[in-house]
């Protein structure tokens, strides 16, 4: 049995890119970047859902419906993301968040 | 000059993307979906990792339509044409444009050469690992039920199941997007002190 079915494949590579969104999101100063990094794990959760609804039977046609909602939630997800950075952005001049220390001081 | 450098690093990238489709192919005996599978995985990764660690934000953008796009070959692979034409169309079309608009509006030019990462990054790396490891034991250790060939996604059917047992997610979500669309715009909407009015 080779590893195009093989469900275990899948979820490990789902699991690698979730943790490559994970580190991105905790390491990088630019906030666009971690809103990047946010998506990479959202992608991570899809392909685990499209891998278990092309595996499991009691799936069967219902992960690709579930996947195309997380899609569309995305991307709803990254126009509001992305609008609230370029609002800070225009009041405090830098995209970097360790520079957002308003609240801190 | 700097042209052959690009070349050789993009030789060099060729051969470590499609290492493991050939090894597999070759010594493994596996299919051609196999190698397929194995080439856009490993394109997927290396790309990912691109997005989360090089200094210029605009490669990082760049990256992340390669990661999308391979994702994307691999729910083909899957048996899943649907989810990966909508992966296109949505992810690279919209999502990765909007992404790179926001780069340019709020990227300045010595941007790149500041500090890219925070002070916790070392940490960060151990705890991806750590996540990682994690979820390959769970994948590993539970049994899923699941079937040892994949089934592909008919669309007649996913439609079927779209517009009759999921219709109200679907609606919800349309609601929701024009919500995030107004909301967008609101709030990116620029606020000139100086004029009182609209």
């Amino acid at each position: 049995m080779g590893i195009a079915d093989n469900l275990d494949f899948y979820l490990d590579l789902a699991g690698a890119l979730f943790a490559i969104g994970t580190f991105g999101f905790l390491a990088r100063r630019n906030a666009i970047s971690m809103l990047m990094s946010i998506e990479l794990m959202l992608n991570a959760v899809n392909l685990a859902i499209v891998a278990f609804g092309a595996f499991i039977p009691a799936l069967k046609d219902r992960g690709a419906v579930i996947a195309l909602m997380v899609i569309a939630v995305a991307a709803a997800e990254a126009t509001v993301g992305l609008a609230i950075v370029i609002a800070i952005f225009r009041n405090r001049k830098t995209p970097l968040v360790d520079e957002y220390d308003a609240m801190r001081r | 000059m700097r042209a052959w450098l690009y070349l050789i690093a993009a030789a060099i990238a060729g051969a470590i993307i499609t290492t493991p489709a050939l090894l597999i192919l070759i010594l493994f005996g596996g299919s051609t979906d196999d190698a397929l599978l194995a080439a856009l995985a490993t394109l997927m990764l290396v790309a990912a990792l691109a997005v989360v660690t090089m200094k210029d934000i605009i490669r990082c953008g760049l990256a992340m339509i390669v990661c999308f796009l391979s994702l994307a070959g691999i729910y083909v692979v899957l048996g899943a044409p649907m989810v990966a034409a909508t992966q296109v169309l949505v992810y690279i079309g919209a999502i990765s444009v909007l992404i790179l608009f926001a780069i340019m509006l709020t990227q300045d030019k010595v941007a790149p050469a500041r500090l890219v990462f925070q002070t916790q990054a070392a940490p960060a790396a151990v705890a991806a690992i750590i996540l990682a490891l994690l979820v390959a034991l769970a994948a590993a250790g539970t049994d899923w039920h699941a079937v040892s060939a994949r089934v592909s996604v008919a669309t007649l059917a996913l439609a079927r199941i779209l517009f009759d047992e999921y219709v109200l997610p679907f609606e919800v979500v349309s609601v929701l997007l024009l919500a995030a669309v107004v909301g967008g715009v609101f709030i990116a909407k620029r606020e000139d002190p100086d004029q009182d009015t609209i």
